[in-house]
């Protein structure tokens, strides 16, 4: 039961920004679990090109956010299972709620704990909230938790498209993958 | 198995192969399968083990006092940075001066490492942070030695006490490490907080408006160092340092000239371990001046970190390794501590107003 205003699959515009943030995204957990569990003299170059990476990342959502509301997007298969069905718009809430909280929380976390928000060279961001030391420890613990979720998620998503592409053989993965 | 069975099986294993390959990757990134991996977890174990793990207070440099004052650059280095902070004056500090032990009341006395740290916080231009320490070098090289050197100080889960036979064992194992404890051994404590010189210890690098680059470390050198009037009750504070300070502050500003110390090109700039020639052009960048002091406990520095990672443009980290080491567990520190109910500090706010 495909509309005629919904496509079969995605536009040029939203299968670019969906890879770019995919690897993005990857790198950025990755690199933050590496600098939270080791001792590394590159640290200070690590954790900078998260920022940047973070800063990017949060560009990235909001043009995202943008172009889903402008570019029409496929709807599911009409054949899934009612659970299915819940469990993916569930999951793909959970994924924009991530992309646009963890930067923000990161961001916040850095401005409670007084810590100047240097992009490169004079250019730094402006505090997001004031210092408090009590929220700092919070805020820094929440940015973990919220690491964890975007891992499960993640993960729950690659079985999902895999399991679209390679069992149930619809046009879900193929959607993303090649846009047809 | 039939055809399609098989087949079936080979599909669900590309289903369940990739994401299971990335989780892995992931908990390779954690340390899962490098429990040796130094991290900052376990550094703070370490540190921990050798204090009291007080909470609420700094894992190091546990028991400070804060300092308010002003620093007012004398304009000489600019020829070697472009940082705002060696070219303005009146410039707000807000510091703490801290004895280096990780015990929050630790009885004050002679032979105990001092440190004075630093935020400096130019009008319109990036802040400048800094921690410096009174012994001329730092025993340990890199961010291994400073693992083994925290282990060795851990305390005997029996006897409470750290087992000397570590530091001694820590101390033999590195030969590399002769001068910095024979400079150390031979330095003079001064009496006081005031009359003290704290030093950078790790180098950092310096870019000019042309982007030359040169690598410095730099001193606070006491001006005009008081007297320290020993006075019949001195024998029975236990706060006797930060009680001087206190009350050499309500009588007169104290001030040190912020000495940098150019790199010529023999020098270790990568070991703060080893010392510099003492033919080395120094500078001095400007003269800091604290006029008051306040209680950890209602002054914005005990919620703050010194991190001295964090720099102004037009200075920057050289490659020494132990800044990134104390950024990383500095952090680790301030999140701990700022999460918990933290009881009063030594140095109470009663102590640091006038009598």
């Amino acid at each position: 039961m495909s509309s005629s205003s919904s496509p079969r699959g995605f536009a040029l515009s939203s299968r670019l920004v969906h890879w770019v943030m995919a690897v993005l995204i990857l790198a950025m957990l990755g690199l933050g679990l590496f600098i939270a569990h080791s001792s590394t003299t590159h640290y200070v170059t690590l954790l900078h090109l998260h920022l940047i990476t973070g800063v990017s990342l949060l560009v990235l959502v909001i043009v995202r956010l943008l172009n889903r509301f402008v570019v029409p997007t496929p709807e599911l298969p009409t054949d899934l299972t009612t659970p299915m069905r819940l469990g993916a718009i569930g999951a793909h809430l959970a994924l924009y709620g991530l992309m646009i909280a963890q930067p923000l929380v990161g961001w916040a976390m850095l401005s409670a704990g007084g810590y100047p928000i240097t992009l490169g060279g004079s250019v730094t961001l402006p505090p997001l909230i004031a210092p408090d030391p009590a929220l700092w420890a919070n805020l820094r613990q929440l940015h973990t938790i919220l690491a964890y979720s975007f891992i499960a998620v993640i993960l729950l998503h690659i079985v999902a498209a895999l399991f679209h592409g390679l069992i149930r053989r619809d046009h879900v993965l193929s959607s993303m993958v090649s846009g047809k | 198995m039939s055809q399609t069975s098989s087949s079936r099986l080979l599909r669900w294993g590309c289903v369940l192969l990739p994401p299971a390959l990335l989780a892995a990757g992931f908990a390779w990134a954690a340390g899962l399968f490098s429990p040796h991996r130094l991290s900052t977890a376990r550094f703070m174990t370490v540190l921990e083990n050798g204090g009291g793990a007080a909470p609420g207070f700094r894992r190091a440099h546990s028991k400070g006092l804060c300092v308010l004052g002003q620093f007012d650059a004398s304009g000489a280095m600019t020829a070697y940075s472009s940082a705002s902070v060696f070219s303005q004056s009146h410039i707000p500090v807000t510091g703490r001066l801290a004895l280096a032990p990780p015990f929050p009341h630790i009885v004050d006395g002679p032979g105990i490492v001092r440190s004075m740290a630093l935020r400096l916080q130019p009008d319109h231009a990036q802040e400048w942070r800094t921690t410096m320490n009174d012994p001329p070098l730092q025993p340990m090289r890199d961010i291994q030695d400073a693992f083994a050197s925290f282990s060795a100080n851990q305390r005997d889960p029996v006897t409470h006490k750290p087992d000397p036979r570590l530091a001694k064992a820590y101390e033999a194992a590195r030969p590399w490490l002769k001068t910095a404890y024979a400079a150390n051994r031979a330095h003079v404590m001064s009496s006081d907080f005031a009359n003290d010189t704290f030093n950078s210890l790790d180098s950092f690098q310096v870019t000019n408006a042309q982007g030359e680059n040169h690598t410095v470390r730099w001193s606070m050198v006491p001006l005009s160092p008081p007297d320290a009037p020993v006075r019949p009750e001195d024998a029975h504070d236990p706060n006797v340092l930060f009680t001087h300070a206190i009350a050499s502050l309500h009588q007169q500003p104290l001030r040190w000239n912020l000495v940098v110390t150019i790199a010529n090109p023999s020098d270790p700039v990568n070991d703060p371990s080893q010392p510099w020639a003492p033919t080395d052009r120094t500078i001095t960048a400007g003269t800091l001046t604290l006029h008051s002091s306040a209680s950890e406990d209602n002054s914005p520095c005990g919620g703050m970190v010194f991190d001295p990672t964090i720099l102004p443009s037009g200075l920057s980290l050289s490659g020494d390794p132990l800044p990134a080491l104390r950024s990383a567990v500095y952090m680790r520190s301030f999140v701990k501590r700022s999460g918990e109910a933290k009881d009063p500090s030594s140095i109470t706010p009663a102590m640091t107003q006038p009598h």
